[in-house]
C-alpha cells in the first residue's frame, strides 16, 4: 500500500531534470518536498500523478500502473500551481468554472468544505484567474487540493503569494484535513521554516536527485553546528560529514551530519547548537556558493 | 499550554516539558483530560505525530494514561513524579552550566556561594 | 467515464449557444436586403448558415479547446484515452446536432430548397468531418507552434468576413434571388468521390496524430 516511483529519469532538452529518482510515498504522512528553484520539484510531482510521461522509470499505486489506470488516477489529486498570465487560456476562465470541473472529475468531492472554505477565504468565485494575483490563486489550488479527498493528495508551492495570516491558516487546515482523513499529502515549498513542525517525512530534491528522505525530526537531530577556533572544530568534528564551512578570522562554523553512532567530540572546546530544518537544508544545497 | 515553541529543541520534548509545566502549575489537574494529539497538533500547527510522540514520552513515565475510547489523562501523583525528575536534573541542567560559566568568567567558589547566599529563594 | 459524458456534453451545451448567436448573426445579415423572401424562403435557408457557423466554430473552438480544456482534464486525473474519446464525442454530437437541426428544418418546411438541403446532407456531412478534423490539428498545431495558427486563424476570419461581407453585399443589392440562391446549393447535391474519401482519411489522420501528441503531452496550465 504505497505510491512507489522507481528509477525516474526525466529529460528536457538534453538536459536532465530528474536523474534516477527512487521514492516510497506511504499512506497516512504528510511529505515535505524541498529544493532550491529548478531542483524538479514540479516535474516530480508531475510525473507521480501522470500528468507528464517520464523518460524512464515506473509509477505503481499499490502495485498497479498510474500511468493511464483510471483506477489508479483518481486517488491521486496534484492540485497544480496555477499561472494565469495572458498567453494562458486560464486567464478568461472563472474560479467558479474551475471548481465546478474539478467537482465534476473528483469523485468524491465535498462541496461542504468547498463552501466552507470559499467563505474562509473570503474567494469571489466570479472572479476570472486573469484579474486574480497570486495569493488569490494559490487559494483556488488548495480548495481543490483540501476538497478532492484524493488519498494522495500534492500540493505545489501552495503558500506562494499568500500572507503570513493565510500561510498559518493554510497549515492548520491541512492538519484539521489530516487529523480527520489520515489522507497522504505531500507538499513542496521553498518557505521551509514554517513548514517544517508539520512535515512528519522531508524529501530534498537537489539538481535531480534525492539527497534526503527521511523522518523531519530524526534528520533534523541528525545535524548539529560546531564553531569554536578553527583548529578545535576540525579536531572535533574529524572523520564527520562537514557541510558547509564558514571561517571568519580564527573562528569556524560548520553543519555537520552525524550518522546513528556517530557524536561531536564534546571534550574540544567547541559550541554545538541544534539547526532548523531550513539551516540544514542550506548546508546541504547551498554548498556551491560556500566553496 | 500556550507557551511558543523554540528551535533550540525537538518539538516532540518541548510538547512534553509543556504539559509537565502545566501539571506543575496546576493548570492540567491529576485525574484530568489533557488535549488529543490532534488539538495540539493544531494549536501549535505541527504534525500529530510529533504531538503523539511527546505524549507518548509522558504516558511512558507514567505521568500520563490513556482511557481507552475517550483519551489522555494526568495520572494520580503525577505532581509529585516531574517535581522529583526536575530536581534530579537541576543540577545536571543548571548548576554545570553555571560553574561552566563561572569558571570562564574566573569566579571563585566562595564568590558564588556569595552570591547565592545574598538571595532568596 | 460517466463524469466525461457529464462535461463534454455541458460543454457541447455551452458551444451550441456560441453557434447559434453565430448562425443568427448570418440570418439577420441576410434579411437586410430580403424584399421578395418570404419567412418559408428565408426558413429553408437558415440551416446552411447553421452549416456555415458550424463550421466556423470547429475551426475556432477546437483550438481553444484544447489548449485549455486537454490539459485541464489530464491535471484533474483523467486519462489521455478518455481525454480523446470525450474529446471525440463532443464533436460527434456538435456535427450530430446541427445535421439533424437542418434536417427537422428541410423537413418542416417543404420547398425547393429543402428538397435540395435534404439531398445534400451527405455532403454537407463530409465537409463537416473535414472542418472538424482541420480544427483539431489547427488546435494541435496552436499547442506546438502558437504563431503558425495564429496566421491561419486570421486567413480563416479573414476569408469568413470575406464571406459574410460579399454575401452581404450580393444580398442588400437585391443579387441573392431565390433562383440564384438555389443555384449556389444545389451544388451541394453533388458528392464527388474525393471529397467522400477526404473525410474519412481526414478523421483517421486526426484522431492518430492527436493520439500520438496526447500520448506525450505534458500538462501546463
Amino acid at each position: 500500500m504505497s505510491l512507489h516511483c522507481e528509477n525516474i529519469v526525466k529529460t528536457y532538452s538534453g538536459k536532465d531534470v530528474l536523474q534516477d529518482v527512487t521514492l516510497d510515498l506511504q499512506p497516512g504522512k504528510i511529505y515535505g518536498l524541498i529544493g532550491r528553484n529548478g531542483a524538479g520539484k514540479t516535474t516530480l510531482l508531475s510525473i507521480l500523478s501522470a500528468q507528464n510521461p517520464a523518460g524512464k522509470g515506473t509509477v505503481t499505486l499499490d502495485g498497479e500502473p498510474v500511468w493511464e489506470h483510471r483506477k489508479s488516477l483518481a486517488k491521486i489529486c496534484f492540485s497544480r500551481e496555477l499561472n494565469a498570465n495572458a498567453e494562458s487560456g486560464l486567464a478568461a476562465m472563472k474560479a467558479k468554472e474551475y471548481l465546478r470541473i474539478a467537482s465534476t472529475y473528483y469523485e468524491d468531492w465535498d462541496k461542504a468544505l468547498e463552501e466552507r472554505l470559499v467563505k474562509l477565504f473570503d474567494l469571489n468565485v466570479k472572479k476570472k484567474f486573469g484579474k486574480m494575483n497570486k495569493g488569490l490563486l494559490s487559494m483556488v489550488t488548495i480548495i481543490v487540493a483540501l476538497c478532492s479527498k484524493a488519498p494522495y493528495t500534492f500540493l505545489d508551492e501552495p503558500v506562494a503569494g499568500l500572507d503570513v495570516v493565510a500561510r498559518e491558516r493554510f497549515y492548520k487546515l491541512l492538519l484539521e484535513e489530516y487529523s480527520n482523513s489520515g489522507r497522504t499529502f505531500v507538499v513542496s515549498t521553498h518557505i521551509i521554516e514554517e513548514a517544517a513542525d508539520v512535515l512528519e517525512e522531508v524529501i530534498i530534491l537537489h539538481e535531480g536527485k534525492t539527497l534526503i528522505n527521511a523522518d523531519t525530526q530524526a534528520f533534523v537531530d541528525s545535524a548539529v553546528h560546531v564553531s569554536g577556533k578553527i583548529e578545535e572544530v576540525d579536531a572535533a568534528t574529524a572523520g564527520l560529514e562537514v557541510h558547509h564551512p564558514e571561517t571568519v578570522g580564527r573562528s569556524k562554523g560548520v553543519t555537520v551530519f552525524l550518522r546513528p553512532g556517530q557524536r561531536v567530540d564534546e571534550s574540544r572546546d567547541v559550541s554545538v547548537q541544534p539547526v532548523s530544518l531550513q539551516r540544514a537544508f542550506v548546508a546541504l544545497c547551498g554548498e556551491e556558493e560556500a566553496k | 499550554m500556550n507557551e511558543r515553541l523554540t528551535e533550540q529543541k525537538s518539538i516532540y520534548l518541548q510538547i512534553s516539558e509543556m504539559i509537565e509545566t502545566d501539571i506543575l502549575r496546576e493548570i492540567l489537574l491529576e485525574e484530568e483530560q489533557v488535549p488529543s494529539t490532534n488539538e495540539l497538533a493544531k494549536l501549535y500547527t505541527i504534525n500529530p505525530a510529533t504531538a503523539a510522540k511527546g505524549v507518548g514520552l509522558l504516558v511512558d513515565e507514567g505521568i500520563l494514561y490513556k482511557r481507552r475510547g475517550i483519551g489522555m489523562f494526568v495520572s494520580k501523583g503525577a505532581r509529585e513524579k516531574i517535581l522529583a525528575k526536575r530536581k534530579a536534573a537541576f543540577a545536571e541542567n543548571h548548576v554545570v552550566p553555571l560553574l561552566a560559566e563561572a569558571r570562564s568568567l574566573g569566579i571563585s567558589k566562595e564568590e558564588l556561594l556569595t552570591m547565592i547566599g545574598e538571595r532568596n529563594i | 467515464m460517466k463524469r466525461n459524458l457529464r462535461f463534454w456534453s455541458r460543454y457541447t451545451w455551452e458551444s451550441a449557444g456560441a453557434t447559434l448567436t453565430c448562425a443568427a448573426v448570418l440570418a439577420v445579415i441576410s434579411l437586410f436586403g430580403a424584399e421578395g423572401l418570404d419567412f418559408g424562403t428565408f426558413a429553408m435557408v437558415v440551416p446552411y448558415y447553421l452549416v456555415l457557423s458550424s463550421i466556423f466554430m470547429m475551426l475556432m473552438i477546437n483550438t481553444g479547446c484544447q489548449t485549455l480544456y486537454v490539459p485541464l482534464l489530464l491535471s484533474m486525473g483523467e486519462t489521455r484515452r478518455n481525454v480523446l474519446l470525450g474529446f471525440h464525442y463532443y464533436r460527434a454530437l456538435i456535427i450530430a446536432v446541427t445535421m439533424a437541426a437542418c434536417a427537422v428544418i428541410w423537413l418542416l418546411v417543404p420547398g425547393e430548397v429543402s428538397a435540395i438541403g435534404l439531398r445534400s446532407i451527405p455532403t454537407i456531412l463530409c465537409v463537416l468531418l473535414i472542418a472538424a478534423a482541420v480544427g483539431s490539428v489547427m488546435g494541435t498545431l496552436f499547442v506546438k507552434w502558437r504563431w503558425l495558427s495564429m496566421v491561419i486563424i486570421i486567413l480563416i476570419c479573414g476569408g469568413a468576413g470575406g464571406v459574410v461581407g460579399f454575401a452581404g453585399e450580393a444580398v442588400a443589392s437585391g443579387k441573392m434571388s431565390l433562383a440564384k440562391t438555389v443555384d449556389i446549393v444545389s451544388h451541394l447535391m453533388e458528392l464527388p468521390w474525393w471529397l467522400l474519401a477526404a473525410a474519412p482519411v481526414s478523421l483517421g489522420l486526426d484522431i492518430l496524430f492527436q493520439w500520438l501528441l496526447l500520448r506525450r503531452q505534458e500538462v501546463k496550465l
